[in-house]
């Protein structure tokens, strides 16, 4: 079997589709027993689905088959039955089957012609959970790229079926002096009030703020503060949202299959106020590398990364260049009081370092039980390092369980970016587990016990979508429901010029030194990185 | 009919013979340059944007100039149909079927004038996209007149005593228009050869590079000497030859100045075993000019030579879809086997800033150790950059390796780093070539006896221009990019 679907093949799949529609595939009631193993991409078999997820649609690879037929069954037998080697499910049929089947098994017989017999395969199966799947997600799609970028988009998909729109592109402004970066999209409770935000860089910067119809554009960078905001995170209940200010750049691996690192070189964290449009340092210190900031669900703790970093060499290039595999990032938080709207001392939460380790992206489950981040050997932008893996770590302190990785969601390869659904059962995350190169994403059932399941991958109409895209998906997000602006608003928006935030001191109680004073002469840059543009 | 068919006859045997003469490398450049996949979904992208599917079939067409003939052939057969088109649109007699040719003309110049911006243009497919348009135009534009007939007036009958004007001018018109398009072709020699050895070197033929820049009239272009070089390298030969062959650093004819990295960057790197900053340049270009083949190829090279299975099979997929990429994996064992050798390197953090030739003669020649061929890399680049810190080393770690026959352009430095330095480390000359010895001794007696350096240049070229001496003395402001 070959992947691609030629034009020339349109005329027999049209064919194929007469035929099935003339005369469905039925059962063949004579067959042998197999113990082969379903050759099929992707495979999904044993993985928990959600009720509501559009159809796991696959491809069936085993070579030298005359005839395929599939069946897609309860426990009683009643189903669906598919021919042919792509199987392609009808929605329509799929999820009254998943409406039967919720909260207990999905079976699927794979029948095989083989030399006029018909081989049946081994019956593989699906766990249907109770819990549904947050019904939108939405992403960014782009090449795997290194410091260019173009037809970035920013896109809304919908996982009851096969819907996916774009919701913003960035060809639109590009000149040919400056080009347009978008980057993430960050609902608030997802989007739950139509509230989200994302990032839009070089070309009519700023960082665009949506509220039902509403789109508004600010510029976050203050001359007090490192870059515009980066990893954001908005706080459950009050306007505010927490930001890494990063001062990024890209060096390039000679001959490492993990091709390139992206490492902050300085980053600290921010407070924006979006009612009072002002900006407030949460950390700001030369000698921590503050990221990846986000809220508990009750809004009282702030979780974010940090790593100590100890020059080596007076030029900050030429020492992380050559020691980038030693800048570990913890786990830290600082508790806010809701009333005064300042933060805590800073407390640690997960010593990576102590088991040369290097986290990132912590995430709180939405029942405040459980903190999921991506642990790798070093650094923190994970999605290029092969070591990434999820781990979770209870914060409920009646469990005496420590940190550990999500053995059924992880693979050999990266993971990296994952999100939590409304209602906490289900995790979205990046893997590049299918070639090391291209992120997929991959949606794992979270169980009452703190265990994760196998992962399947976003349903897709046909494979080829996947086998075919040169293109990742890159910051995934649950949504409740769509972004409502359309992109013609947006631009609007974009094309505006931006509210500028103005700079409010520091956001803690008990400030601390400040010691960025320190940071600007004493860090040089040698040139040899490529700055990204925040 | 009868002056239809010599302006045809005419047209397609200028076509023909500028795109399959001069030109023929820049078509199989622009083929590889398309970015075109022949299935359903490919399809189904296109035609999501506006005018897709005018934009996919142009795609198609263009990728057709992977096999020069075939593409010109299809371009020629386009642009008469542009012709044709006007004079049934237009209704125009046959004396006047001269005016057809000047929009061909026109849009066949449109493509052959680009040169080197056929890098950086963003267009899909440049060559064939505005011949659909105008074709498609001037075809909606004869419909509405054959609708319309009844009050369409301008057609031109001409009368028996303007028939000869009609003619004359037709052809004048027609004559004009080719010289121009001729003149306007970019023909530059040096862009062409460049090509010539960019595809020579994709196809393993080193000698053929070899032949070129020996050939080669005009003072060359980096990337001309880069690509002679690795022909040199490849051949063995470079310890011997690389300062016998044309050195030079001449403007490319074109605004900007990243053409060796856009022509050549991701093939050098891979050659070079710098595979990181292969696979990168190559997925830095499909970001900024789409899925074209020329980079797919080196994205598919890479990952096969990382061991990265599944990446090169997802790579090699794309490429069966095209029309004419599928045969990758040819001469790719050997390619492989000749590769490997430069990768038994510790892997580092670095950046070229797009300067790839400066990038890789520093990389190599401040490194230490590693394989046979990386040590005699070294030292050459340590011969080209004038940084001969590590030569000595390098040549005595290599001396046993050359079984008797030293490569000229080593014995030359050798001889010339004992008379700077004083104490080499090699204690037997008898090494050294008798006669290299004796030109050396009659160098450094003429250089002695004629005093200013410029002026040494001009009369020791004729007998020391081949050699490292005269490279190290008396070369140099070259631009390497």
């Amino acid at each position: 079997m070959n992947g691609h679907v030629s034009i020339f093949s349109i005329p027999a799949i049209v064919l194929t589709m007469v035929n099935l529609c003339g005369c469905s595939p039925s059962l063949p009631t004579t067959y042998e027993e197999t113990i082969w193993e379903a050759d099929v991409a992707p495979n999904n078999f044993g993985a928990t689905l959600p009720p509501n997820i559009a159809p796991l649609n696959f491809k069936i690879l085993q070579g030298e088959t005359s005839e395929a037929i599939t069946h897609l069954h309860s426990r009683n037998k009643e189903g669906i039955i598919v021919g042919g080697w792509d199987v392609c499910f009808d929605e329509d049929d799929w999820h009254k089957l998943l409406e039967q089947t919720q909260g207990d098994t999905l079976y699927c017989d794979i029948y095989l012609k083989v030399c006029n017999v018909w081989k049946h395969l081994p019956t593989q199966h699906f766990l249907i959970a109770k819990e549904p799947i947050d019904p939108y997600i939405t992403y960014r799609l782009i090449r795997p790229s290194y410091v260019t970028y173009e037809e970035l988009t920013i896109n809304e998909r919908c996982l009851e079926n096969f819907d996916e729109r774009v919701i913003y592109e960035n060809m639109r402004f590009e000149d040919s002096d400056q080009g347009q970066c978008i980057n993430c999209h960050m609902p608030r409770n997802w989007n739950r009030n139509a509230q989200s935000q994302f990032h839009v860089r070089q070309a009519l910067g700023g960082t665009v703020f949506i509220h039902g119809n509403e789109v508004t554009k600010v510029n976050l960078k203050t001359d007090s503060t490192l870059s515009a905001g980066v990893y954001s995170s908005w706080h459950p209940t009050l306007n505010l949202i927490a930001y890494s200010v990063n001062e990024t750049g890209q060096v390039f691996h000679t001959l490492d299959p993990q091709k390139v690192e992206v490492i902050d070189y300085a980053s600290d964290l921010i407070l924006y106020d979006t009612e009072a449009n002002t900006v407030q340092h949460i950390e700001r210190t030369a000698s921590e590398f503050e990221s990846f900031p986000t809220w508990s669900p009750d809004g009282r703790t702030l979780y974010y990364i940090s790593a100590h970093y100890t020059p080596r060499l007076d030029d900050i290039d030429a020492d992380l260049d050559t020691n980038y595999d030693l800048l570990h990032y913890n786990i830290y938080a600082r508790d806010f009081d809701l009333t005064t709207r300042r933060f805590g001392p800073r407390r640690p939460v997960f010593n990576s370092e102590a088991i040369g380790k290097s986290a990132s992206v912590p995430r709180v489950s939405p029942d405040g039980k459980y903190l999921l981040f991506t642990l790798a050997d070093y650094g923190q932008f994970h999605i290029w390092h092969r070591s990434a893996d999820l781990w979770i770590l209870p914060l409920d302190n009646k469990q005496s369980v420590a940190a550990q990785p999500l053995q059924q969601a992880n693979s050999l390869s990266s993971e990296s970016y994952h999100t939590w659904s409304s209602n906490g059962r289900w995790i979205l995350f990046s893997s590049r587990r299918d070639d090391d190169n291209y992120t997929r994403l991959y949606i794992s059932y979270f169980d009452e016990k703190g265990h994760a399941h196998k992962p399947f991958r976003l349903p897709q109409q046909s494979v080829d979508c996947d086998n075919f895209l040169l293109r990742s998906y890159n910051a995934a997000e649950f949504l409740l429901q769509p972004v409502q602006p359309s992109q013609g608003q947006l631009r609007k928006a974009v094309k505006a010029n931006a509210r500028h935030a103005t700079y409010a001191g520091s956001a803690l109680a008990q400030p601390e030194t400040d010691s960025i004073k320190n940071r600007i002469p004493q860090f040089t840059s040698n040139g040899r990185r490529e700055s990204i543009a925040y | 009919m009868k002056f239809r068919l010599p302006f045809t006859l005419v047209f397609v045997a200028f076509a023909l013979i500028l795109l399959l003469g001069p030109l023929q490398p820049y078509l199989r450049e622009t083929g590889a340059l398309t970015p075109f996949y022949l299935t359903g979904i490919s399809l189904g992208e296109f035609v999501s944007h506006p005018y897709g599917l005018l934009l996919y079939v142009a795609s198609g067409m263009q990728s057709c100039f992977a096999i020069p003939w075939l593409g010109a052939t299809l371009f020629t057969a386009s642009l008469i149909a542009v012709a044709y088109a006007q004079k049934w649109a237009f209704r125009l007699n046959d004396n006047w079927f001269g005016l057809c040719w000047v929009i061909p003309f026109w849009l066949l110049v449109n493509y052959t004038k680009m040169g080197y911006l056929i890098y950086t243009t963003k267009a899909v497919a440049p060559a064939f996209t505005p011949i659909l348009q105008v074709l498609i135009g001037v075809l909606l534009l004869g419909c509405l007149r054959v609708g319309l007939s009844h009050w369409w007036m301008l057609s031109v009958k001409a009368t028996s005593s303007r028939r000869v004007i009609a003619i004359v001018v037709s052809v004048l018109i027609f004559l004009s228009s080719a010289i121009t398009a001729y003149s306007n072709s970019f023909r530059d020699v040096n862009f062409l050869n460049s090509l010539r050895m960019k595809h020579a070197a994709e196809a393993g033929e080193w000698e053929q590079i070899l032949q070129i820049a020996r050939d080669g009239e005009q003072e060359p272009t980096r990337i001309q000497v880069c690509l002679t070089r690795l022909a040199l390298f490849k051949t063995g030969r470079m310890g011997d030859e690389l300062f016998t062959y044309p050195e030079g650093s001449a403007q490319y004819n074109a605004t900007q100045n990243q053409w060796l990295r856009l022509m050549v960057g991701p093939l050098l790197y891979y050659h070079y075993g710098k595979l990181g900053f292969a696979y990168r340049w190559a997925m830095e270009d499909m970001v900024e000019y789409g899925e074209r083949p020329a980079y797919l190829r080196y994205l598919y090279s890479v990952a096969k030579l990382n061991g990265e299975d599944a990446l090169a099979k997802r790579y090699e997929r794309s490429l069966a879809r095209t029309l004419f990429y599928k045969d990758i994996d040819k001469n790719k064992e050997q390619e492989i086997s000749e590769i490997s050798p430069l990768l038994n390197y510790t892997d580092q953090l670095d950046g070229d800033n797009g300067l790839v030739e400066f990038y890789l003669l520093h990389s190599f020649t401040l490194s230490e150790g590693g394989s046979r061929e990386m040590v005699e890399l070294s030292l050459m680049d340590g011969l080209i950059t004038k940084n001969l810190t590590g030569f000595w080393p390098r040549f005595m770690a290599l001396l046993p390796t050359w079984k008797g026959h030293i490569p000229a352009h080593y014995q030359e430095a050798a001889l010339m780093m004992a008379q700077l330095q004083g104490n080499s480390p090699l204690s037997d000359f008898s090494v050294i070539d008798p006669t290299i010895q004796q030109r050396f001794q009659r160098l450094v007696e003429t250089s002695a006896r004629m005093g200013d350096n410029t002026a040494n240049a001009t009369a020791l070229r004729p007998e020391y221009g081949n050699t490292y001496w005269y490279y190290y003395f008396f070369v140099e402001g070259l631009k390497t990019n």
